[in-house]
């Protein structure tokens, strides 16, 4: 105890400069949590508990909820199974967790969605338990492989559910629902087409080189909007006419976009992990007479990934962000919800803070969870490091 | 002192004939032209910069010779990418970073190659790499990571890694160069055991007493060229090139 009160007297206030940075740390930190606190009690919350449909799924059609229900309840099992079985989160990041998955419950709770809350928060609590059961079973290698099977297969299986049985218009997807697809979709091919882009950019073949320089400089040598406004008035003019081709959604040409511009972020990233591996390793893999496809997915790609795993995930948070960039191609995602809303709607005028707020709520949710992840990803690896 | 049971001096293994390696405008190689024969230990020495490491490495390819012809067990080292794989299959290297795999355990630095280019079932590849831990030394840290080993147990570790591929030829580049004083001695162990075993081998080594311990045959590099070879007594009694005996007045 004695201890702990003379570390807290050296670290506050052991020296002038110390004691004067705690006052002023002091005096700035009340001031922004009396801000806040009077911003949540005062404020009316009426503008977001009467539009949570909209900030969630935008314009999805009556009736077609139980489409975004699946996939909540599928990433819901997701989650929170690998959340036990891969993470193997501490008493307090799992009290930080409930916090959070609270709060967002009470936000977005409704009188008819009550149901759908309750299995979804029994099917949360229900896989964690269920995982903590099954490793300590002899089938949590089969149980870790599926998980791992069904996080590859989660993008296609959110578009199945999307589109099955005569769904709705692409176009009408949006809000959260929107941000989280596109992310989606965004990430998982445009982390593998990165990848194949730095190797080629990394690659002896002069040919190889080029058309992966000049692709990655392109890319990125343009701002996205700039890219998204391209894709909604040029891209149907060079897509080709069978199957409707140049007709596609405008949903899909974001995708496409977004991919683009991901891939070409990440193979920039990879490039530095592979510029990173000591040139004693590969002609360790040479001497051991290791093929190309060996030496590149079993020495060189595991080494090269662990060191940009930073700056990867800090990738991913940008692009899960720049989403909402797609209000240039008139789609609604949640941040254009917010922003609408308190503009048009007579009842709502001037509320624009709290729609914000949570809309701001929501982005922070998921960027926080990448980032812990990506710490955690990177410490899980960290045996042996050089 | 030299091993008195003197071993067989097999057929010739390994024979470059004028092989010359430009870097740029430094030319690393000369002309080199040389004969090493199975079971023989030969150690390269020589200033630095003289080229004895870009020798051993043309044998394996690290470096393609611009000219000049090696010929490996039998098969020319060219282009040819099957030719390539042979002699490559036929030669463990040593490097003085030891270049571990540091993302890959003790024992799967062993069984990589083994399973991966022999296509060894994995229970075999573990016992093959097993006892050769136990042949290094170092079998009770088979499940540790590279990074946590001392450097004398990682070069064994490297050791270990090139002999399971069976190879017929060891290639040495200054295995004890980055080692603390202590731990050369564990190191030099394992490889005059190696040489005992009759394991044909080309060391690039400053580490005298060990030279000429196991050595058969001493080639002195300088400025791209091999200026003088002999026996190790030879070397240490009457070297003829005054180069040999100023280098040789620095290192002793």
């Amino acid at each position: 105890m004695n201890q702990q009160l003379k570390w807290a007297y050296n670290t506050f206030s052991g020296s002038f400069y110390n004691t004067f940075i705690t006052f002023i740390s002091l005096v700035i930190f009340g001031f922004i949590a009396s801000n806040l606190v009077g911003f949540i009690s005062t404020s009316e919350w009426a503008v977001v508990t009467e539009n949570k449909r909209l900030l969630l799924v935008g314009r999805l059609p009556q009736g077609e909820e139980w489409r975004a229900w699946s996939i909540l309840w599928i990433s819901s099992f997701l989650i929170f199974s690998s959340l036990n079985i891969f993470v193997k989160p501490s008493i307090k990041e799992l009290i930080f967790i409930s916090v959070i998955f609270v709060s967002v419950c009470l936000i977005f709770i409704t009188q008819d969605a009550l149901f759908n809350v309750i299995i979804f928060t029994t099917l949360s609590l229900g896989s964690y338990l269920f995982a903590k059961y099954i490793s300590q079973t002899p089938y949590i290698t089969i149980f870790r492989k599926l998980l791992v099977f069904m996080w590859i297969s989660i993008i296609p299986l959110m578009f199945l559910v999307l589109i099955i049985g005569d769904g709705p218009k692409p176009t009408l997807w949006g809000g959260f629902l929107l941000n989280i697809i596109l992310a989606g979709v965004a990430i998982s091919i445009g982390f593998p087409l990165g990848l194949l882009f730095a190797l080629g950019r990394a690659s002896q073949l002069p040919a190889v080189k080029i058309v992966c320089t000049i692709y990655i400089e392109t890319i990125r040598g343009a701002p996205l909007v700039g890219w998204l406004l391209l894709a909604w008035f040029v891209l149907p003019k060079f897509l080709p006419e069978f199957w409707n081709l140049n007709e596609t959604s405008v949903v899909i040409r974001a995708m496409i976009i977004l991919s683009a511009f991901t891939s070409a972020y990440t193979a920039e990233v990879i490039r530095g992990g592979l510029q990173s591996i000591p040139k004693g390793q590969i002609e360790a893999a040479d001497s051991l007479n290791l093929n190309l496809y060996t030496k590149l997915t079993l020495i060189i790609l595991p080494q090269a990934i662990r060191v940009v795993i930073p700056a990867l995930i800090s990738t991913f948070i940008a692009v899960f962000k720049d989403t909402s960039l797609v209000f240039v191609l008139a789609l609604t995602d949640i941040l254009q919800v917010g922003r609408i809303i308190p503009e048009q709607d007579p009842q709502f005028f001037g509320k624009a803070l709290e729609a914000l707020s949570v809309v701001a709520f929501l982005f922070w949710i998921v960027s926080m969870a990448l980032s812990n992840l990506s710490t955690r990803v990177e410490r899980s690896m960290g045996i042996g490091t050089r | 002192m030299k091993n008195t049971s003197k071993k067989e001096i097999g057929k010739e293994i390994i024979s470059t004939t004028d092989i010359t390696k430009s870097f740029g405008k430094f030319q690393a190689l000369k002309g080199i032209t040389s004969k090493v024969f199975e079971k023989e230990v030969v150690v390269v020495f020589g200033p630095s910069g003289s080229g004895k490491s870009t020798y051993i490495r043309t044998l394996n390819r690290l470096e393609p010779h611009d000219s000049g012809q090696i010929i490996i067990d039998g098969v020319e080292l060219n282009d040819d990418v099957k030719n390539l794989q042979h002699v490559r299959s036929n030669i463990g290297m040593v490097f003085q970073q030891f270049n571990l795999f540091p993302h890959l355990s003790v024992l799967r630095n062993i069984t990589l190659a083994p399973q991966k280019v022999k296509g060894m079932k994995r229970s075999e590849a573990d016992d093959i790499a097993m006892s050769l831990l136990k042949r290094v030394g170092i079998p009770e840290q088979a499940d540790k990571f590279p990074s946590q080993l001392s450097g004398g147990q990682q070069q064994r570790l490297a050791i270990a890694r090139a002999l399971a591929m069976q190879p017929k030829i060891m290639l040495f580049d200054e295995p004890t160069s980055a080692l603390d004083p202590e731990m050369i001695k564990e190191v030099l162990e394992v490889m005059t055991e190696l040489a005992e075993s009759g394991m044909t081998m080309i060391c690039v080594t400053h580490e005298m007493g060990f030279a000429r311990e196991v050595a058969d045959r001493f080639l002195f590099f300088d400025e791209g060229l091999i200026v003088e070879e002999g026996t190790p007594d030879h070397f240490f009694n009457n070297p003829k090139e005054d180069r040999t005996k100023l280098f040789l007045s620095q290192i002793l």
